[in-house]
Parts: C-alpha cells; structure tokens; sequence
C-alpha cells in the first residue's frame, strides 16, 4: 500500500483577517477632481437663442427683410424703435407690420418696451396664422441689445421658430 | 532551577497579568468615498464640453430668456464677447478694442473679419461641421455693434449664429402689467 510522505515544509499561512483594499490614493483622486468640478460648475445657466442665416434665411445688418420667400401677406415684422427714432417721430416702442393690414403701434411705458402688450400681439398673430413659422424682427441701432433678445424670445417662445434679425439703415435728422 | 518569589509567601510564582489593548480600529472611508462618487458622476454629467466653451462671463449682464436653443450636434462655436468698453473674440479672447470701434474704425472691422474667416476655415476643415458664431453681449450694449458683429461673422462664413442668454422662464411674468390690459 503506497503511502505518501507528509511534505517536508508544510506551509500553513495563518489564517488572518482579509484586507481591506488601499482606498487612500482614490480618496486623494476624488479629493483633487471635485474641487476642480465645482469650480466648473457654472451656477446660472446660460441659454442659447439662436438665429439661422443660411442660405434663404434673412441677414443680419443688412437693409433687406428676409422673408424666405413669403407672400406679403404673410410676411411679418416687428419694428422695434430707439430714442432716436422718438425724438423725430414722437414715438417710443414697437410696431408690427402684417402685410396690408394696418400698423400695430405698441407704445413704451415709461421709456420701457411693453413686452406683455407685444406678447399678446404675438399670441394674436399665431392665432390668426398657425402655419406661420417665420417673422421678422427689425431693430433700430440704438435700441438695446436686452430688448431685442427678448423680442425674439417672444416670438420663439409663441411659435415663431424662424425669426430674421434685420437692422435698417436709418438716419436721424434732427 | 527558578526561583519565585511570592508576594504573599505562599511559593507559588506571581501571576502577570498582561493588560488587553484593543486594537484602534481603521476609519471607515467607505461611504464617504460612495457619496464623493455620486457627487463625482452628478459634477461629470453637469459638466460639458459645451459649458466650457460658452461659459457666463463676469461683468457681463445677460439679457434673460425663456428660449434655450442647442448648439448643434456638429458644430465648432467662435464666441465673440461684446463688454460695455472692450470686444474679445475667439476661444483665446482676443482683445479687439472697444465696441465704438466695430462702427467707427474700418480696420478694426477687417482685422475681425480676418480673424473670423480664419476660425470658421478651421471649422470646416472637420468634415460636416458648421460654424457658429456665439455672442455674448451685455443686455445695455446698443444693437448697432451687435448687428455689425453679426454682419461680420455671417460674411465672414458663420451660418448659425447664437445669442448668449440667462435662462429665465419668468421674465415675462416679472415684468410690469400691460398698459393695454
């Protein structure tokens, strides 16, 4: 009968208790990225408007309306006129042209564009034309840049998702 | 041959009594390393690219908007930074003088065309992207240099042009009652 012989050197490891993994340097990595993410992190978030000048769409800066090739009638603006415009024209605020029709005048209250009065313009026009996508917004160039940010904010937010940002050429005279 | 002496002369050998210290035991890291992860994966997801490259300016006054728009998906944005007293343009914000000089200086206007028709060339050399040009002006900033701005960068190649904002959903409502109502 074979008999085997008991190894030599029997190694017994001592049963110790199982180590935890080294959490040290992934703390230190942690340690490092977050403060570096949060001073990324940018509290107020900021929103885009954006306005597409492809071909076929209305320009910036330049006199003609871009229209994308709409009937008259269906073609509208929004003026939005400066203190300029009202020291020669007694007129301080907006006006929206729709074709034919006759001007829409949306006086300033106290020298502030009533965007509440322009809103439910807008509102009026959407209700009257649905299918209506485009619009166009022609701003005075000493209006402020805030009153025609929330112009064409309006009119996105009323459905109007192509909005041509004109500035016409004007001259003061006094 | 051991000799022991007995406090209490008994002859038996003094008992030493080995006093038991307890191990310290290691701090436990493990949930605060679980908390730092999701805040670590919570900063990750908030953090884009896209913020990085539109990020808000200090001494900038956003005007506010309900609005919010995406950049598109293949795109290489320029931004162009109009303050009350200078025009940075580019990712490295170059220093273009003051925005009076968009209107009344005709080689700052060229120097800004160049500048931009060479950043819009790099954009399209990637193909299928579209260079938009992203402004962010203060809300006081008259909109004759936004508009000059915005001829200079559509001539120059920009097709989509952004206009930096605050998201606001409640300017509408925070704004004065209608005279009209």
């Amino acid at each position: 009968m074979a008999r085997f012989k008991p190894s030599d050197v029997r190694q017994q490891k001592s049963q110790t208790a199982p180590q935890e993994p080294n959490l040290v340097p992934i703390m230190n990595l942690f340690l490092t990225i977050i403060p570096f993410m949060l001073m990324m992190v940018v509290v107020s978030q900021v929103a885009l408007v954006a306005l597409n000048f492809s071909q076929g769409e209305g320009g910036g800066g330049g006199s003609g309306a871009g229209g994308g090739g709409k009937t008259d009638t269906e073609k509208v603006e929004i003026h939005i006129m400066g203190k300029g415009f009202e020291k020669t024209n007694q007129f301080l605020g907006m006006e929206i042209r729709e074709g034919s029709l006759e001007k829409a005048r949306i006086p300033a209250v106290n020298e502030i564009y009533d965007y509440v009065a322009l809103d439910n313009a807008i509102k009026g026009i959407r209700a009257s034309k649905a299918d209506l996508v485009d619009i166009t917004v022609l701003v005075h160039p000493d209006v402020l840049y805030g009153d025609l940010i929330r112009t064409i904010d309006l009119c996105k937010t009323n459905g109007f998702s192509q909005v041509h940002y004109t500035a016409p050429k004007v001259q003061y005279y006094d | 041959m051991q000799n022991y002496d007995s406090p209490d002369g008994s002859g038996k050998p003094a008992r030493r009594v080995r006093r038991k210290y307890e191990e310290g035991k290691s701090l436990s890291i493990t949930s605060l390393l679980d908390v730092l992860t999701i805040i670590l994966v919570f900063l990750i997801k908030n953090v884009s690219t896209e913020s990085a490259r539109i990020s808000a300016e200090a001494g900038l006054n956003y005007p506010s908007s309900i609005t919010n728009d995406k950049l598109l998906e293949k795109s290489g944005a320029t931004p162009v930074k109009i303050f009350p007293d200078k025009v940075l343009v580019g990712v490295d914000g170059l220093n273009f003088g003051n925005p009076k000089d968009l209107l009344e200086n005709a080689q700052k206007r060229i120097d800004i065309s160049k500048y931009l028709q060479l950043e819009a060339n790099d954009i399209f050399k990637t193909e299928g992207h579209e260079a938009c040009l992203v402004v962010q002006a203060d809300s006081a900033i008259p909109c004759g240099y936004v508009t000059e701005i915005v001829r200079i960068g559509t001539d120059a190649g920009f097709t989509y042009i952004y206009f930096a904002t605050l998201a606001d959903p409640d300017w509408l409502k925070n704004t004065s009652l209608s005279s009209t109502q």
